[in-house]
């Protein structure tokens, strides 16, 4: 059946490798913002933010873009086995690129607002956390470059380690006493601690994704 | 008689057989005169011995250019800086060890074909390349690199960065190769280059104030003789002195300028008037007078002593160039959001020449025409003056720029300063 449409197949496969080559374009977006903001946050660096807001417009337009490609491939080649895999896992993919960049439009907001109190003690921690979260974030992108099928498994187990850091962290903030001053400096990092530990999830749903296309199980 | 139609045949086919086979020999060797770049004589052999020289020679040729392409592949692979070539679809065809060292490119074998964003998730590399794709032209761009840390080394690795510059360029069959530099390593080269001639500097000035001292006890107490040679080495000591002091000076407003810069509420008129002031006695001996237009009152944040030296300098050295009877133009306006004021001093003079310009705010530089050591005693310069004026503006977080006037052909110094310095 194949070799009756070598051209067909051929633009294909073309359409395939340009849809990757744009998702990684959308990957490396992703991992700029998430240090840009990173730098906003723990080195105090305000002239990243707006940088932050830039990126996101592009990470969003390449968002639309990849979406309404996979779609139009979908319906039009009708793709089977891994292609198709492929451009479902894609399709879910982008927005969970799309979700981490969003997070650190929200984490470059919260380095506007706790510019004006000092930093608190566990804040340090928070960037330990944040490092391992591009880790993932990068070992994620690796992954989907290298259509490795392990990568999933090795996502998760990165992914306890967030979950750990997340749990100790809300209760040294949540369990404090004698809390002088306002409250906010804490509120904002304990969202702070949220959001990092939704990009980690998000990078190890890409992680999962890249297992399905690869091995076609969904774990 | 049906032999002699055979043998009639037979001849017939003969010659239309020879002669065909002429034609073609023709078409061969019309082909091989085209083609070949060898024109010795080519009737002596027949064409089946032509075309297997023609070949042989052909692949001799081509021996020589994959050894030349092997090479100059070598010479690159050796190259002190990184390359690296992408096909029309970006996958990456080659790179030297020295880019994979700059970009950490670690998943890739050579004749592999995998996406260089596989690789290098750089997206400064990517919009680099597009842009030379798009525009067909070499691009030249820096930015600093972050390599993915993507293994568990999270300690080592994280933040780890390298600026670079690339360039890149528009190759055949929609290739495009980049060049990459590492520029850390040449900045601080530069820092150490400048440091060492500081504390340079710094050594020298303890021996020379004791010269200095030691040449003014010596004219002091010696014969009328003696008195102006001592009097000559004191002289030349100073002008030493100075040279380093402002050495020390612009190293210092470079490193830490805000530490050395006393910012107070100061009126800039009075101060270019003063600043004129102190050079009276050389603008009368040149009948040099100043022309101030513009704002009477203007009121901003500056180091009053070091704007001051900014201006007599200034000053200084246009009066060097300004021919006798003739005016020093000076105006002052603000821009056009009355943040910062903007001053304009012309003179009369010959003006900089065109291969000077570029350079004249380096430490040390001296223009090769009129404005050089072959003007007057007097007006000798240290060769430090722009630089240190400079220093100070750029401390005040201001800018100056230097053109030749259209009007006057002579020096025009543009000195943009913020009222408010942050």
């Amino acid at each position: 059946m194949q070799s009756q449409f070598p051209l067909e197949l051929k633009y294909f496969q073309r359409a395939l490798k340009d849809l990757e080559q744009n998702l990684l374009r959308m990957g490396t977006l992703v991992e700029d913002s998430f240090r840009l903001s990173h730098q906003a946050l723990f080195e105090r660096n305000l002239d990243r933010v707006e940088k932050v807001g830039l990126l996101d417009k592009q990470i969003d337009k390449y968002y639309r873009q990849i979406e309404a490609e996979c779609s139009r491939l979908m319906s039009i080649q009708s793709p089977v086995a891994q292609d198709l895999r492929c451009l479902s896992a894609y399709m879910q993919l982008v927005r969970d690129l799309e979700r981490i960049g969003d997070y650190c439009k929200d984490l470059a907001e919260i380095a506007v607002r706790s510019l004006s109190y000092p930093p608190l003690e566990c804040l340090s921690k928070i960037e330990q956390m944040s490092r391992h979260a591009q880790l993932m974030l990068a070992t994620s992108l690796v992954g989907l470059a290298d259509l490795d099928a392990d990568i999933g498994q090795q996502l998760k187990e990165l992914d306890d380690c967030v979950d750990d850091a997340y749990k100790r962290i809300y209760n040294e903030l949540a369990f404090q006493e004698n809390v002088q001053g306002y409250v906010e400096p804490i509120l904002l990092m304990s969202l702070t601690i949220r959001y990092i530990e939704r990009m980690a999830d998000h990078a190890t749903n890409i992680g999962q994704r890249v297992s399905y296309i690869v091995t076609g199980l969904r774990k | 008689m049906s032999f002699v139609i055979l043998l009639g045949g037979l001849i017939i086919g003969y010659i239309i057989g020879h002669w065909k086979q002429r034609e073609i020999n023709d078409q061969l060797k019309g082909v091989l005169d085209s083609f070949s770049e060898r024109s010795d004589i080519r009737a002596e052999f027949s064409i089946a011995s032509l075309i297997r020289r023609e070949l042989s020679n052909l692949k001799e040729e081509k021996q020589d250019l994959i050894e030349q392409i092997q090479t100059l592949q070598d010479l690159l692979q050796s190259a002190p800086v990184g390359y690296l070539q992408v096909d029309a679809d970006n996958h990456l065809i080659w790179c030297n060890q020295q880019a994979r060292e700059l970009l950490s490119i670690d998943r890739w074998q050579p004749n592999q074909s995998r996406l260089l964003l596989e690789l290098v998730r750089s997206s400064d590399l990517d919009r680099l390349i597009e842009k030379t794709r798009s525009k067909k032209e070499s691009q030249t761009k820096k930015w600093i690199f972050y390599p993915g840390y993507y293994s568990s080394s999270l300690e080592d690795t994280y933040g780890q960065k390298v600026s670079l510059k690339a360039t890149s360029y528009s190759l055949a069959n929609k290739d495009i190769g980049v060049f990459l530099e590492n520029q850390d390593s040449i900045a601080q080269a530069y820092k150490r280059w400048e440091r060492s001639i500081s504390d340079l500097a710094h050594e020298l000035r303890t021996p020379l104030t004791s010269i200095e001292l030691l040449a003014q006890a010596l004219s002091e107490n010696t014969g009328s003789k003696q008195k102006k040679w001592s009097q000559l080495i004191l002289g030349q000591t100073n002008r030493l002195i100075n040279l380093i002091e402002t050495w020390l000076d612009i190293t210092q407003l470079q490193e830490n300028s805000q530490q050395q810069l006393n910012f107070l509420n100061i009126e800039l008129h009075s101060l270019i008037d003063r600043a004129w002031h102190e050079l009276t006695p050389i603008a009368q001996l040149q009948s040099v007078n100043l022309q101030y237009q513009g704002l009477e009152q203007i009121h901003l944040k500056a180091d009053e002593a070091r704007l001051m030296q900014v201006f007599t300098n200034l000053f200084h050295n246009a009066l060097k160039h300004s021919p006798t009877q003739t005016s020093l133009q000076v105006d002052v306006s603000f821009l056009e959001d009355s943040q910062f004021v903007v001053i304009n001093i012309i003179d009369m003079g010959k003006g900089f020449s065109e291969n000077d310009l570029p350079h004249i705010f380096e430490r040390l530089y001296r223009g090769d025409s009129s404005r050089s050591r072959s003007s007057p005693e007097y007006a000798k310069g240290s060769g430090l003056g722009l630089s240190i004026v400079q220093q100070i503006i750029n401390a005040h977080q201001g800018s100056i720029k230097a053109f030749n006037h259209p009007v006057t052909k002579g020096a025009w110094l543009q000195i943009t300063l913020p009222l408010n310095p942050t």
